[in-house]
């Protein structure tokens, strides 16, 4: 016999982001270095600047998450980068390295 | 990372390998698949420094790699539209075979559409039958669920009501407990895509109850006959999560082992036999008025208590299960968390955790018997579950300005210093949330609040 049934399964929100263009090269870059405060995080992109600063020549790197400064974007555990915090961050880094501890 | 993408900053993310297929599902919903990452083969907690530089080690040349050449983009999963447009149908061949009568669920599987375990074949009929339990129009959208950000209309929650097992009249229970994880204080994204483990927890109130046949006695959170509503209606709210928000096992929802409390709980306020006023009423509705709450928790505890004497003693024994210092102890001293919802992030704070404590009446008796409110309980809890605040400070340290003063709670910060400093495990005695329900025993379920919890009101159909 041919039963029919309903899909469970939802449609889904019709949303796209394009990618970001990629660099051409990461000479004189300014890298950000996000983690989100779970353990080993910092320790994680610290070491991807180690190796981009032995790699590539005047690299410069912002860090976020992990402290509060006053004035800067709160990233923490729970907290993830908003639309706001992503425009200002893109004013200041060129690229992006980003760790969570899972 | 997506945010950043958006933002045109090329991003890659780095990973445990256990966290690809939640990553992937998460970036399907965020509308990138494409967005770079690169897994390294343990998560870092925990792990020794140099361990965790060794294992980034070895994936630098693809970290390199994703900030400077695009990825192919994999397909993504699910139908992609706006609502408004009613659920497809789907054949499926049976027969009386052992296989053929169990067509439907591998239909279902090999989509991975179910819990696991089988379902009712969600029928047209049966749908339409389970619409019957509510006012609300098929196509009105509930909520926006991540991280599949799937629309959550109300024909689909009926869909996955119907496979769950419930009757028509336990369906406003379940659009209640959807109603209650679309609010943003519910902070429904972080239960859903964690990868430490939780559940949502239903509390019903009200009349609601006894028309939807749940039981608030003896074994109501196990199983049993005399459970399938409570079963059905908790097992519901999962399969939504799974069908509705993509929250499928090892891919949205990346939990490290799990938890069996994830099938499902509904419970109901066992009202005739508790001394005080039902839990609902606390928020503000009337005793005639129906209200279903979630929280997310994970746990419980079974908290056996053979030997107490007195309210005190009982209290005593409860509140001993907060000696788990992680617990979410002490972190209301850095503020209150907050819930990012929709494509935006946009941040909503709320309070948590909230700690449900199943009571069995009798415990509950106990305590008004000596004289106390459920609040003077909760007051109780609240001033005598204590965390050393030395060991709050040294977890995380706390946000400071430039002048090295606390952004949050200034006023306790001259006991910094203090060694035999304590403060409250949780902000405020309402986040222990007494619930009298099950058989009159002596006995307790401590389950540890995780993030969020909303009540909303039943319709009365």
């Amino acid at each position: 016999m041919k039963l029919q049934i309903m899909s469970p399964a939802a449609d889904r929100v019709d949303f796209k982001v394009p990618p970001a263009p990629r660099l051409d090269s990461l000479e004189g870059k300014t890298i950000g270095l996000y983690n989100n405060m779970t353990g080993g995080a910092d320790v994680a992109v610290d070491r991807v600047a180690e190796h981009l600063t032995n790699r590539f020549s005047g690299m410069k790197f912002q860090r976020y998450g992990g402290d509060l400064r006053p004035g800067r974007p709160a990233l923490s555990r729970g907290n993830h980068i908003d639309e706001e915090e992503a425009a200002y961050i893109a004013n200041e880094v060129d690229a992006m390295i980003g760790a969570t501890a899972h | 990372m997506v945010a950043m993408e958006k933002a045109g900053v090329p991003a890659v993310a780095i990973a445990a390998r256990s966290f690809a297929r939640a990553w992937q599902s998460c970036v399907d919903g965020w509308g990138q698949p494409g967005t770079a990452f690169v897994t390294i083969p343990h998560a870092t907690t925990g792990q020794q420094p140099d361990y965790i530089r060794k294992m980034v080690d070895e994936q630098i040349d693809d970290i390199i790699l994703g900030l400077t050449r695009l990825t192919a983009t994999p397909a993504g999963n699910g139908r992609a539209r706006n609502g408004g447009e009613s659920t497809e149908t789907l054949i499926v061949e049976m027969d009386d075979t052992p296989l053929g009568l169990d067509a439907v669920n591998r239909f279902l599987e090999e989509r991975d559409w179910s819990d696991g375990m089988p379902v009712i074949p969600p029928t047209p009929a049966a749908v339409e039958a389970m619409l019957k339990g509510t006012k609300r129009d098929p196509q009105d959208v509930v909520m926006v669920m991540e991280p599949g950000f799937g629309l959550a209309t109300v024909e689909k929650i009926a869909v996955n009501a119907v496979m769950a097992g419930c009757a028509p009249e336990q369906f406003p229970v379940l659009l209640a407990a959807i109603d209650c994880i679309a609010q943003p204080e519910m902070n429904h994204r972080d239960m859903q895509v964690s990868g430490h483990t939780e559940a949502p927890l239903i509390l019903v109130n009200g009349p609601i109850a006894r028309k939807a046949g749940i039981n608030s006695g003896t074994t109501a959170m196990g199983p049993g006959v005399i459970n399938r509503p409570n079963t059905a209606i908790g097992r519901a709210l999962r399969l939504c999560l799974i069908n509705i928000g993509y929250c499928k096992a090892g891919a949205g929802d990346p939990n490290f082992i799990g938890l069996p409390t994830k099938f499902g709980m509904c419970i109901a306020e066992n009202e005739d036999l508790s001394p005080w006023q039902p839990y609902h009423m606390d928020k503000g509705y009337r005793h005639d008025e129906s209200a279903v709450t979630v929280v997310t928790v994970t746990g419980p505890a079974d908290i056996l208590d053979s030997s107490s004497r007195n309210h005190l003693d009982t209290l005593d024994n409860i509140g001993s299960n907060m000696a788990y210092r992680y617990s979410g102890a002490g972190g209301w001293l850095r503020g209150w968390q907050s819930a990012q919802v929709g494509h935006t992030n946009k941040r909503v704070p709320y309070q948590g955790p909230y700690h449900p404590i199943i009571l069995s009446p009798s415990r509950a008796v106990i305590l008004a018997e000596a004289g106390m409110s459920k609040q003077d309980a909760q007051e109780w809890l609240h001033e005598h579950c204590r965390i050393s605040l030395s060991d709050v400070l040294g977890s995380r340290g706390m946000p400071k300005d430039a002048n090295g003063k606390w952004l949050t709670h200034p006023e306790l910060q001259h006991l910094e210093n203090d060694p035999h400093a304590t403060i409250p495990a949780l902000e405020s005695p309402e986040q222990y949330l007494l619930f009298v329900t099950g058989g009159s025993t002596h006995y307790a379920n401590f389950f540890y609040g995780t993030y969020g919890i909303a009540t909303m009101p039943v319709e009365d159909v």
